[in-house]
């Protein structure tokens, strides 16, 4: 018996009947009745636990028409609890008070399915913006994914329908809207500052610009087709997302990978691990300008894009993860390389970042910018990076659930000033240690078959996978063959919100800065 | 004051990257010579991302690292539509984004030309005929080239800018 499954029969027992409703090795799903819903959600806060997911399922069963799931886990437990509850009825209590990280996820559901979260303090639309018709939800399983045109009427961009921001109003403080398109080659969001002088009082974001319809894109496929779409959820984390997919279906699968498969995944996800922080290094340099420091960072990445492109065929190993293990092999001779390269990058690395320490100015932008406290890590479910600079010890490749990261140790690395400095210096120190990883499982790495058949059973499952930027969640149930529900939630999804609280009393300049080091995808939120 | 020319006198810290792309620099310098006969001296881009994932955003900026520096040959790209000659948009131009990309496209002064870069921007690519987005940038805007890829990589878009050169000069 796992450590939570003993926590949630002392949170439970006595006070709520529940029962199992499945179980795998570290996820376990549990049913309650939804009247008891309101009571164990505030239980399960008064035990501390954390919201990680919360998502909606049509046709789940047949006794109901929706369910909702909401997966918990708890600091220094590697198991999740997931609760379920079937609804008739198209509404039900909104948890977002008790848990903020909720907030967006109900929103989303609405829209998506059209459910009612009652006394939820925000009901306003999130991933369908204005130019949506009104009740068009599009992940009902009766609506058939097709191309919708539009009226002329939503897209004159009605001023009543137009979305209310939070705005804060008084003598001397003014607005700044920016967005949804930038001034840099970035990707569109819209944020809202309230500002007194140069400080910021209040920010609020607005994301899913770039909502493409990936979830409901995935229904109905088979599993091998819905690979690349699940890469295509963020450009720099191909690998992490399309590992996590595959996770999913091996383990639906009850399939084991081949050995080589697994070291190979391993090293392709800690080589996005680097290309992806030194890309942040850079930004953050470019952001306090000081482009000579950005531009030796830049400089790496692009050595390791190009070792990408060698190794995988492509600059972000699109294509290279396939179900049951790696589609290419990367033979001895190869890998002797990228051991001597990456023993080169690090000496170049650890060049450039004393150039970084060696500069005050430097310092005196990142120390203290862009504090994030260690109480927002549970409250709105921070992960990765973002809340491992703050004093979290939580990384899930410690937990070796995927890939070869049993085979090795991982050493977690951890900060908790919560600043712009610490999240730069734990990075760098990040970085390090992928290189580490990356050598040390090419010294280990077995010969053997690259990738298995793999035969589809149906089921459902949870994944996560520690990306570059924290923790991908991935859902996936599969039934007669066929994808029927898929749902993605990247970490940029929650550490987005975040900055909402990290910019508050920093000078509106800072902002680039801080949204930098956090390293936040619209793509991989907007999904 | 010793240890000041110590510091000055000590050899340099920044070295000579020796990275030389000759494919590169041959697209390169074709595109400079264009350029110049065409639009006088530069170029100036204004992207605009409508939905890709986002790593074509990650190859642009690349164009302007040291690896490439795309502004030795006349290539900028600018903050704002209104300085821009050319709109490079990537993704399939998602409806949360279209009204935006509209305005973009009024603001940014005549002469103008769009590129539409990546799968996605040219037809839809896997997001084609699905509820979020239109089948590419052609269903909103007309556009003067289409750079396929997933994602074009920076010599690609190279080539692709300079094939709109080709054309713009054939046109005039």
């Amino acid at each position: 018996m796992s450590k939570i499954d003993i926590d949630i029969k002392e949170t439970f027992s006595g006070k709520i009947g529940f029962h199992k409703f499945a179980e795998y090795d570290n996820q376990v799903f549990i049913k309650i009745d939804s009247e008891n819903f309101s009571k164990a959600i505030s239980l399960l806060s008064e035990k501390d636990f954390i919201l990680k997911l919360l998502f909606c399922e049509e046709e789940f069963e047949s006794t109901g028409k929706f369910t909702l799931f909401y997966a918990f886990t708890k600091a220094g437990h590697d198991s999740l609890v997931v609760l379920l509850i079937t609804i008739n009825s198209l509404s039900i209590e909104s948890i977002s008070k008790i848990y903020p990280s909720a907030s967006w996820q109900e929103r989303e559901i609405s829209d998506g399915f059209g459910i009612h979260f009652e006394n939820s303090p925000d009901n306003r639309r999130l991933f369908l913006h204005e130019i949506y018709p009104e009740n068009f939800h599009p992940l009902l399983k009766s609506f058939k994914n097709k191309k919708i045109v539009m009226s002329k009427e939503n897209l004159s961009c009605n001023q009543d329908k137009a979305y209310t921001f939070r705005e804060i109003s008084g003598e001397g403080i003014y607005q700044i809207p920016v967005g949804p398109i930038h001034a840099g080659i970035i990707e569109p969001g819209h944020f809202r500052f309230s500002v007194i002088g140069e400080e910021v009082f209040n920010l609020e974001i607005r994301m899913f610009y770039k909502h493409r319809g990936i979830e409901k894109l995935s229904e109905n496929n088979i599993p091998k087709d819905v690979v690349m779409i699940s890469e295509s959820i963020s450009g720099d984390e191909t690998v992490s997302n399309a590992v996590g997919f595959c996770t999913a279906v091996e383990r639906i699968s009850a399939e084991n990978i081949p050995e080589r498969g697994k070291y190979l995944r391993t090293i392709f996800l800690e080589l996005e691990r680097i290309y992806s922080h030194l890309g942040d290094l850079g930004g953050m340099c470019m952001d306090v300008a000081y482009p000579v420091g950005a531009a030796e960072f830049f400089v790496l990445r692009e050595d390791v894009l190009r070792k990408n492109h060698e190794l995988t065929g492509s600059r972000f190993m699109k294509g290279i993860v396939c179900l049951g293990g790696v589609n290419k092999d990367v033979e001895k001779k190869k890998l002797k390389e990228l051991d001597s390269f990456l023993n080169k990058l690090l000496q170049k690395f650890v060049i450039s970042l004393r150039d970084i320490h060696e500069s005050s100015s430097i310092e005196d932008r990142f120390e203290t910018t862009g504090i994030i406290k260690h109480e927002l890590i549970k409250l709105l479910n921070l992960t990765g990076p973002t809340a491992r600079a703050s004093g979290s010890r939580r990384d899930i490749r410690a937990q070796s659930l995927y890939g070869a990261y049993d085979k090795i140790d991982v050493s977690i690395k951890s900060k908790f000033s919560g600043d712009v400095q610490s999240r730069f210096n734990l990075k760098a120190e990040e970085i390090n240690e992928s290189i580490n990883i990356i050598r040390k499982l090419i010294l280990k790495i077995p010969s053997g078959n690259i990738h298995a058949e793999i035969a589809i059973k149906d089921g459902f499952v949870l994944s996560l996978i520690e990306a570059p930027r924290g923790e991908n969640i991935q859902y996936l149930h599969i039934k007669d063959g066929l994808i029927q529900r898929y749902k993605i939630r990247t970490a940029s999804y929650f550490n987005w919100q975040v900055i909402e609280h990290a910019i508050l009393g920093n000078i509106v300049p800072d902002f680039p800065l801080i949204n930098k080091s956090l390293n936040l995808s619209y793509a991989g939120t907007d999904s | 004051m010793r240890k000041l020319s110590k510091k000055l006198l000590k050899k340099k810290i920044t070295e000579n990257l020796v990275f030389r792309d000759e494919e590169f620099e041959k697209y390169g310098i074709k595109l400079k010579e264009k350029v110049d006969s065409i639009f006088g001296r530069s170029i100036a881009i204004r992207e605009v991302d409508c939905g890709s994932d986002n790593s074509i955003e990650i190859e642009l900026v690349n164009l302007t690292m040291p690896h490439y520096d795309i502004e030795r040959f006349g290539i900028s790209f600018v903050a704002s539509p209104r300085h821009a000659d050319i709109l490079i948009v990537t993704g399939a131009v998602t409806h949360n984004m279209e009204i935006a990309l509209r305005k973009v496209y009024d603001a940014t002064p005549a002469p103008k030309w769009v590129i539409a870069l990546g799968d996605d921007a040219c037809n839809g690519g896997i997001f084609r005929d699905t509820y979020a987005v239109n089948n590419g940038v052609e269903d909103i805007l007309p556009v003067d080239i289409k750079i396929p890829g997933n994602s074009p990589s920076p010599i690609e878009i190279i080539k692709g800018i300079l094939a709109l050169m080709d054309n713009i000069k054939k046109q005039s």
